[in-house]
Order: C-alpha cells, then sequence, then structure tokens
C-alpha cells in the first residue's frame, strides 16, 4: 500500500470511528467550556483533514506530512481541534522521517505527538487532551520494547488510552465534580481505535446506542445569557456590513455580520429576534431565518446528562409562577419543574403532581408561592409518588428567598432548616391597585387607589404610587436591611423617583431591581 | 440589572447578592484572567504591554491583562504570544470563550467583552 492510501486509510478509520461518537463527545464536554462541541469540533477537524488526502496525488512521504500537518491546521476547530492538529503534526512528522512503519516508529510518532501537544502551552492541565496522548505515548514506549506487530500495539493502546480516560476525573476537579471522563481524552482514544482497525483490518466496533438527540445546529454555540440564537441572510444591494453590525450591537452578544454587499450572514444571540430582524429587513431581503432557544437546549442537554451519566440530584425544586422575568429568575436560581399560575395564580392540585412526577430527582420541595396554593400543594404532596415537603411560601417573593437557600444535592428534609431559616430573615411587600372600594385590615381604600401590602397585609392607601411604594418601603426598612429586591410587573411605573428617595434616605441599602413580568402586581418587593 | 447609576461612581466593578453588596477589584479579576489565559492551549506567553506592565514590580500572573469597567460588565483585554503553527483564529476563540466563561463563572459579573490580542506568535524548540 501507499503512504498516501495508508494516511488515506487511517483518517478515514479515525473519522468513521469520531463520527459514530461526536455525541457522546459533545455531552461529556464540560471543560474548558461547557459548550457541549468537543465531539463535533474533533470530527470535523478530522474530516478537513480527510478531504485533504482525497485532493492530494502526491507520492512523496515528506510532502504527504506537509500536507497532512497544513490540512490539521487549516481545519482545526475549537480548543480540542488545535490540539488535535498538534498531535497530527507531531506525529505525522515523526512519521515522515520514519523508515519502516513498526512498533519503535509508533511509539516514537506518539511521543513526538506529545511532545508537539505541550509544546504549544505555558501551563498545562492535566486530566485532558494532554494527560491522554502523553500516557499514552508513555504506554506505547514500553510495550514496543518487546517488538510486537504493529496491529497488536496498537490493539493494546486502544486500553491504555482507555484507562488514561478514564483516570481524568482523578487530575481535574470539574470533571469530578460533573462526573465525566475529559471529552477531548475520549475523542483521542476513538481516534486510536480508528487507526487500529484500519491496520488490524478489523471492522470498527459498534457505537454504543446513544440516546441523546441533539441538532448539529444546537452544539456550536457557545454560552450566552441571551436566549435565542438568531442568524439570517440579507440580501440587496450596497449593504453595509458595518453599519448593520453596529445596530445589531445592542441588541446582544456573540454578533457576527459576514458577507459582501450582496449578501450578509447575520449570527447574534439575542433576547429580541425579532428586533435583529427588523434591522436587517429595513436594509434587504431576509433569507434563511433561523431562530433557536438556547436555553431550552442548554437545559435538554443537562437532562440528558443528569440521566445519562447518573449526576444524581437528590431532590427538586418545583414551584409556581407567573410572568416571564419571575420565570427566568426561579430557572436561574435552580428549581427544576415551573408550573405556570396564569394570572390568578390557582394551579390545580394534578397539575403539581405531574410536575412532581416529571421531576427526574427521588424527592422534591414544592413552593406553592401564594397563600391560595398552599391547600392544593399540600394535596398534591399527599398524593405524589415521591416525598414531597412543602415549605408553605406565600408570595414569590418568599419562593425566591426559599431558593437561594436550596440545595438540590440534599434530601428534602436536609433543607428544611436551611430554607426556613431564610424565609424568616426576609420581609416582603407589594404594591398593588385596588380592584374595588373597601377597607382591608382597617386602611379605606377606593377602587382604582394604589394599595401597599407588607407581608400580605394592607398598611397604606393613595392615589399617588409614590405615597405607597414609600410607606411599604418604609416599613419594610424598619429593620436593618442590606438589600431590597423590587420585581417590576406589568405595567410597572417609573421607579426613578422612588430610587432617588431611598438612595437619600437609605444610602446604606442596595436597590436590586428585577423585570418580574407578574400581573396584577406592579411592584413586588422582599427586603433581607 | 442593579441600577449602579444611582449610586456614586464606582470603579470596582460591584454587583448585589441577596446577603449583601460585593466588589471584586479590577486586580483580583486580573488576576483570574492572567491565570486562566496562562492555560488555555495555545499561549506560550503574556505580552508586555506599554509602560506599565513592563515596570518589574508588576505580578507576572497579570502582565498583558487590562480590566475595565463599561457600562455592560466588564471589559477585558489581553495580549498574548501563541504557539507558531496553530490555527490562531481559533486559538484566539478559544481564549476568548474560556477566559469569559471563567471569570463569569468565578465573579458572578458580566463579562461585556473578552478582546484578545495576538501581539507575536513564537516557535518553541
Amino acid at each position: 500500500m501507499s503512504d498516501v492510501d495508508a494516511a488515506r486509510g487511517l483518517a478515514g478509520s479515525a473519522l468513521a470511528a469520531l463520527e459514530s461518537a461526536r455525541r457522546r463527545i459533545d455531552d461529556l464536554n464540560v471543560y474548558p467550556v461547557p459548550d457541549g462541541d468537543t465531539g463535533t469540533n474533533l470530527t470535523l477537524t478530522a474530516r478537513g483533514i480527510v478531504e485533504s488526502l482525497d485532493a492530494t496525488e502526491t507520492t512523496s512521504r515528506a510532502e504527504l506530512t506537509h500536507a497532512v500537518t497544513r490540512a490539521a491546521l487549516m481545519s482545526a476547530r475549537g480548543n480540542s481541534g488545535v490540539i488535535l492538529s498538534q498531535i497530527v503534526r507531531g506525529a505525522a512528522e515523526s512519521l515522515g522521517e520514519a523508515g519502516a512503519i513498526d512498533a519503535a516508529a509508533v511509539a516514537a510518532a506518539l511521543r513526538g505527538a506529545g511532545d508537539a501537544a505541550y509544546r504549544a502551552v505555558r501551563k498545562p492541565v492535566e486530566g485532558t487532551m494532554l494527560t491522554v496522548v502523553r500516557e499514552t505515548a508513555e504506554a506505547a514506549e514500553r510495550l514496543a520494547a518487546d517488538g510486537p506487530p504493529v496491529g497488536e500495539l496498537l490493539r493494546q493502546l486502544v486500553d491504555a488510552a482507555e484507562q488514561s480516560v478514564e483516570r481524568t476525573p482523578q487530575l481535574l476537579e470539574v470533571l469530578r465534580e460533573s462526573g465525566v471522563v475529559d471529552a477531548g481524552g475520549a475523542g483521542l482514544a476513538e481516534i486510536l481505535r480508528g487507526v487500529a482497525a484500519f491496520v488490524t483490518g478489523e471492522p470498527l466496533p459498534e457505537a454504543p446506542a446513544y440516546e441523546g438527540e441533539i441538532g448539529l445546529d444546537a452544539v456550536h454555540q457557545e454560552l450566552s445569557q441571551f436566549r435565542y440564537c438568531t442568524t439570517f441572510l440579507v440580501e440587496g444591494e450596497h449593504l453595509d456590513q458595518y453599519a448593520l453590525e453596529r445596530e445589531l450591537e445592542p441588541l446582544g452578544d456573540c454578533l457576527l455580520v459576514v458577507g459582501d454587499p450582496s449578501v450578509l450572514k447575520v449570527h447574534v444571540h439575542t433576547d429580541d429576534p425579532g428586533a435583529a430582524l427588523s434591522h436587517g429587513v429595513a436594509r434587504g431581503t431576509l433569507e434563511s431565518i433561523e431562530i433557536a432557544n438556547m436555553h431550552r437546549q442548554t437545559a435538554q442537554r443537562e437532562e440528558r446528562l443528569s440521566d445519562s451519566l447518573g449526576v444524581d440530584k437528590a431532590c427538586e425544586a418545583v414551584a409556581v409562577v407567573t410572568g416571564a422575568g419571575i420565570r427566568r429568575l426561579f430557572e436561574e436560581l435552580g428549581a427544576g419543574q415551573l408550573v405556570e399560575g396564569g394570572p390568578t395564580m390557582n394551579p390545580s392540585a394534578q397539575e403539581l403532581v405531574d410536575a412532581i412526577e416529571r421531576a427526574p430527582a427521588p424527592e422534591a420541595i414544592l413552593l406553592p408561592n401564594n397563600v391560595n396554593v398552599i391547600m392544593s400543594a399540600e394535596q398534591a404532596a399527599r398524593h405524589a409518588s415521591k416525598p414531597v415537603r412543602v415549605i408553605p411560601t406565600r408570595s414569590l417573593q418568599e419562593g425566591l428567598a426559599a431558593l437561594v437557600a436550596f440545595d438540590g444535592t440534599r434530601s428534602a428534609e436536609a433543607n428544611l432548616a436551611e430554607i426556613f431559616g431564610a424565609l424568616e430573615t426576609v420581609a416582603t411587600g407589594a404594591v398593588t391597585v385596588s380592584s374595588r372600594d373597601a377597607e382591608p385590615n382597617g386602611v379605606p381604600v377606593r377602587k382604582g387607589d394604589w394599595l401597599g401590602l407588607v407581608d400580605g397585609e394592607a398598611i397604606a392607601a393613595a392615589q399617588e404610587f409614590e405615597a405607597v411604594a414609600r410607606a411599604v418601603l418604609e416599613r419594610l426598612l424598619e429593620e436593618p436591611r442590606a438589600v431590597v429586591t423590587v420585581l417590576t410587573g406589568e405595567d410597572a411605573p417609573s421607579l426613578d423617583a422612588l430610587r432617588g428617595w431611598l438612595q437619600s434616605e437609605h444610602p446604606e441599602v442596595e436597590l436590586d431591581v428585577e423585570e418580574g413580568g407578574q400581573p396584577h402586581y406592579p411592584l413586588l418587593l422582599s427586603a433581607e | 440589572m442593579t441600577y449602579v447609576s444611582s449610586k456614586p461612581v464606582v470603579d470596582a466593578p460591584t454587583h448585589s447578592t441577596p446577603l449583601g453588596r460585593i466588589t471584586i477589584s479590577r486586580e483580583a479579576i486580573a488576576q483570574i484572567v492572567g491565570r486562566t489565559a496562562a492555560e488555555c492551549y495555545g499561549v506560550v506567553g503574556m505580552a508586555a504591554r506599554g509602560p506599565v506592565a513592563k515596570l518589574p514590580w508588576r505580578d507576572r500572573a497579570t502582565q498583558g491583562v487590562a480590566v475595565t469597567t463599561v457600562d455592560r460588565g466588564v471589559r477585558i483585554d489581553l495580549h498574548v504570544v501563541v504557539e507558531y503553527g496553530l490555527n490562531l483564529a481559533e486559538v484566539g476563540n478559544s481564549i476568548r470563550a474560556r477566559v469569559g466563561y471563567e471569570v463569569e463563572r468565578l465573579t458572578k459579573l458580566s463579562v461585556a467583552a473578552v478582546e484578545v490580542h495576538i501581539d507575536d506568535v513564537k516557535e518553541s524548540k
């Protein structure tokens, strides 16, 4: 077999092994950034090498080495792809100078790969691809001493690489915490498996069935605080790339505008894809619009990870919420299952039971977040098939405070002390508009008046928002407090005056305003 | 989403938690950036920029790192030397993603931008 045919065979078989394991490797990816693309990046890098080998006509080994090295450099994708390009370069340069390819030449090639890989980083991190290539090279040197056939050596090296991969969590804490092995290292073991299969002439072992399902488009995304990955083409004449870039800049992050004056490709992560499209349509015709919800993709991936890798959650938090911003806050604080309470906050007990059953953990805590929901919550807890503790949170703010103290790795029971402790330190208030004439708690109030509540009791009513909001704040700040959190609801008035007042009267208090989006309560407040 | 504008101008990046306010100095962030960057694949050194960075008492870990506060969070500039023969665009992307991720993970501050400047390439032997 000619050198170029051998190189094509090796690269093709390595690529096939990577492709069959791509998704599993994607899901292992937590380091250096948990963006779930290591398998895809390694596959694309290997594909670039295969394509360049398909195109080459050379018979010279030196030229072949150069072509492979160059293709690896050009097609390197992502961090793992860059490391792979160095590994390929080190191995190719060593093989290029070798005579017959025997066990000693294989060991030398792996040593060359390891040395090249380590050379390109100031502080190598162990427990990564680097460790796996080095340890495999060390195993190769040991095993090659007896001069085994190359196929036999490679078979043993696949085992050595797999054992090295298994050890990566001992070396890198983030892997241990996440309950995974290193993704890049696992990819390297697959590459060796492909190489060994080609040399021994054995078919590639079937990749174990993998249940995960995620589109290729989903994995390129970087972590973003924004929800929608938005891509589209703008077609037109004299398109100004930089002007469009400037318009899109404030909308989000990971912005990319590329192309020429007749067609521009736009990629942006934003919470408002509509605004991004409007800027595009103002300049030309839109094509190939794709909008993907990255938060859902991330959640799906995490779910698969916790399912497939047994990252055990002892307890899940189930919460009743209303309002888009509130929902996001609960998600961010780690509530696993959310039940939409709707404007009136009255989900059925069955909806609560369903949410509890959906939670992947063996136990749950339930946050009703409304006085009127506590009873249905207790009913749901009795009907659920797993142990559930109801935390009788009377408001969304109390629910948030409870979540801050919640730790999903501990049982429901073990969480109670912390949560109740946290609830004791928080006082809550609200500003709403009265829907009728009444005299709650001895406070006369007319329909349409602003009404202030503290811990569920009416304490002030007036026609001016400012007066009522101030009264609520005064009451909340009777005890010394460090932070006031304000959740603004639908139709919340401007808070500028209130902010100025708080700043001058209580300069020691930090004001944190979050968009809650809840109905009926323009302001929900909590003080800690 | 804290109303930073309502407070006196603070030089150091700040954010509030349910338990109080946390201020993280730019120097502390620069330390994180420097250490993280040194571990990024492809980075073989940090470039010294300008007279200040070259002063001998400057901490080596923060050499080539500048941290500034901007409207939407912190902006990080880092000047690196990358190994010759690597795909510079991909190395730059990886550094940007890793540094941004690590700073956000460790400080919970919002990172508005990570500008990676590859000032030099060099061949290690």
